[in-house]
């Protein structure tokens, strides 16, 4: 009986450090660049690291957002995120409606072939669209970004979309149509409702891709005009007192702060919806 | 992802065939936005990447001919190609097992019932939410030398400071790392996804019939987790394979091109130097290994299914 219960603590303990473990494996990289941002000159800059520093200060953030377009840039990704997992959004559900429930010549050869070309990365079609945005005056403007933005997120919202709606019963919408609602009746006050939970889950994924986007700004974004925040990092590394070492990691470590407190607040606060969406993506 | 028949019934019992006709125009048209923007955006510029890759196509050079297959010699004689070559393979291999090791593991933890386990998966989500890039530029500051978070650990245990990014090896385990903190999570939430799957009556089962602990993750978990976890290894191997901004961030393919990857090379190739052509035939190899892991997982995933 001892025994038993001897293991049971042990098990107890080992389960404790392995979360305690894991947790700061997650969170001490977290915490110094917070640090870097925050301690005041060069008081971080110790051997050994001072981990709990008395002075902190915001002198790095004022930096950075009186040298560079801060604001400017946040506005832009803003608009990037927002409006292109809107419009996957929209157009992901059209044609998921379509392909579930329109019983149509080559449905299957519209969700094979958007899967399909999820196989042609980035990387393989950069050139010729580069060449492409420049002779149609794209380059360096939003609407060639958001272009390209919605692209990448088509195939998985759409492949996720389809097996949403494959989940709700024929019989919802059968009876809504023996009440004599029309096709789009049913798509508004029948489907969409029903679906709202794994829009929420999908605008949120989306957004926090957009929102993290670096490759597409990096060829096709050259001013302040469409820069976003990802691309502010190498910016803020020489930016005002740029010979002084603590000063280039202070401003690119308040930058990363900035680039990445809104996607930190999203995942705490609707964790349960984005861990819901990745699974639903693979596993159905 | 294996079932792709459309199953359902269709909405409507056409009563005619003009009403059956314009079910399908609704239908087309309702597919069209997606159907035409990627066509736009991926499948032509990706036919335009493989024609550009039978060229000598540099906007600077003011060049654009034809010369057959040049490009693709060059290719395997190019020491730098083959570098990159090399360790993105060898980077994926590596940093897939250890991500679906690991992710299995963590998606154990995050399973279980105690105190703080919305809170523990909210953390275990924060890397994922990071952009590469964020994460691959604070990385060159984790692992400085002096004043990095990594040697000061490392200090306070033994006394030493290795060079991480200085030298090839250390450098590639640096990449390997920090691709690892960031990725294991997504990996292992959709584990969790599988685990919360399995019906707890088996589970029960299990331990009525007097197998313990092991036994029941031997004959329950694993085979009912098996053919997620391969198709995992497959879906991540080519995200592996596509790795960009942690590259571009953290090493930028050093020291020398030690952690070069393929598409650090295309970038390289086509947007610094403006090689266009030679730029194009380095994406169609990146292609192809994508294509390769792409179908052979796909005919494997398929037997070990249909073995279960």
């Amino acid at each position: 009986m001892t025994g038993f219960q001897i293991g049971k603590q042990g098990r107890r303990i080992l389960f404790g450090g392995l979360v305690l473990l894991f947790v700061l494996i997650i969170i001490l990289p977290i915490y110094y660049i917070f640090l870097t941002a925050f301690v005041s000159g060069p008081r971080l800059f110790t051997q050994p690291l001072t981990y709990f520093p008395t002075n902190l200060s915001f002198e790095r953030f004022t930096t950075v957002l009186d040298s560079l377009p801060i604001w400017r840039y946040m506005f832009n990704t803003i608009f990037l995120a927002v409006s292109s997992a809107l419009i996957a959004l929209l157009i992901c559900l059209l044609a998921a409606y379509a392909i579930v429930r329109l019983d149509f010549p080559g449905a299957n050869l519209v969700l094979v072939g958007l899967l399909a070309s999820s196989m042609l990365p980035p990387f393989t079609t950069v050139i010729p669209l580069f060449q492409m945005y420049q002779s149609l005056k794209l380059m360096n403007t939003l609407q060639g970004l958001l272009i390209l933005y919605v692209s990448g997120m088509l195939p998985v919202t759409t492949w996720v979309f389809v097996s949403f709606i494959r989940q709700i019963p024929n019989e919802i919408e059968d009876a809504a149509r023996v009440d004599g609602a029309e096709f789009w009746q049913l798509l508004r006050h029948i489907t969409i409702p029903l679906l709202r939970p794994g829009m929420v889950t999908m605008f949120l994924i989306n957004f926090i891709a957009g929102w993290n986007e670096f490759f597409i700004p990096l060829i096709f974004a050259r001013g302040i005009e469409s820069k976003v925040i990802t691309m502010a990092l190498s910016e803020a590394q020489s930016v005002g007192s740029s010979t002084q070492f603590y000063q280039n990691w202070g401003n690119m470590s308040a930058v990363a702060i900035l680039a990445t407190v809104p996607v930190f607040l999203l995942t705490l606060f609707f964790q349960r919806q984005i861990t819901d969406g990745i699974s639903s993506g693979a596993i159905k | 992802m294996s079932g792709v028949t459309t199953t359902s019934r269709p909405i409507a019992r056409y009563r005619s065939t003009s009403l059956r006709t314009k079910q399908i125009l609704l239908a087309y048209l309702l597919v069209a936005p997606v159907v035409l923007w990627r066509m736009f955006t991926t499948v032509y510029p990706f036919i335009a990447t493989l024609l550009l890759s039978f060229q000598d196509n540099s906007p600077v050079r003011r060049k654009a001919e034809y010369i057959g297959l040049t490009n693709y010699q060059n290719l395997f004689q190019d020491p730098r190609v083959r570098e990159s070559l090399t360790f993105t393979l060898s980077f994926t291999a590596i940093s897939v097992v250890i991500q679906v090791l690991m992710g299995l593991g963590i998606a154990e933890l995050l399973n279980r019932r105690f105190r703080g386990r919305n809170i523990l998966r909210a953390i275990n989500l924060l890397p994922w939410a990071i952009s590469g890039i964020v994460i691959g530029t604070a990385g060159t500051w984790i692992f400085n030398t002096d004043y990095g978070l990594v040697n000061d650990i490392i200090w306070r245990i033994s006394g030493q400071r290795p060079l991480w990014l200085v030298d090839p090896n250390s450098a590639k385990l640096a990449v390997v790392m920090i691709d690892v903190w960031k990725n294991t999570a997504f990996v292992a939430v959709i584990f969790l996804g599988g685990l919360q799957g399995i019906s707890a009556e088996l589970y029960e089962a299990g331990k009525i019939d007097g197998a313990n602990g092991l036994q029941r993750y031997r004959y329950i978990t694993v085979p009912l987790m098996l053919p997620l976890v391969l198709s995992m290894t497959i879906f991540i191997s080519i995200f592996r394979v596509l790795t960009f901004e942690i590259i571009y961030a953290l090493t930028a393919g050093g020291p020398g091109s030690a952690t070069s990857v393929l598409s650090y090379a295309v970038y390289l190739e086509g947007f610094r130097v403006l090689n266009f052509g030679y730029a194009s035939s380095i994406a169609m190899l990146l292609f192809v290994i994508v294509l390769i892991i792409g179908i052979v997982g796909f005919v494997f995933l398929r037997r070990a299914v249909s073995r279960l």
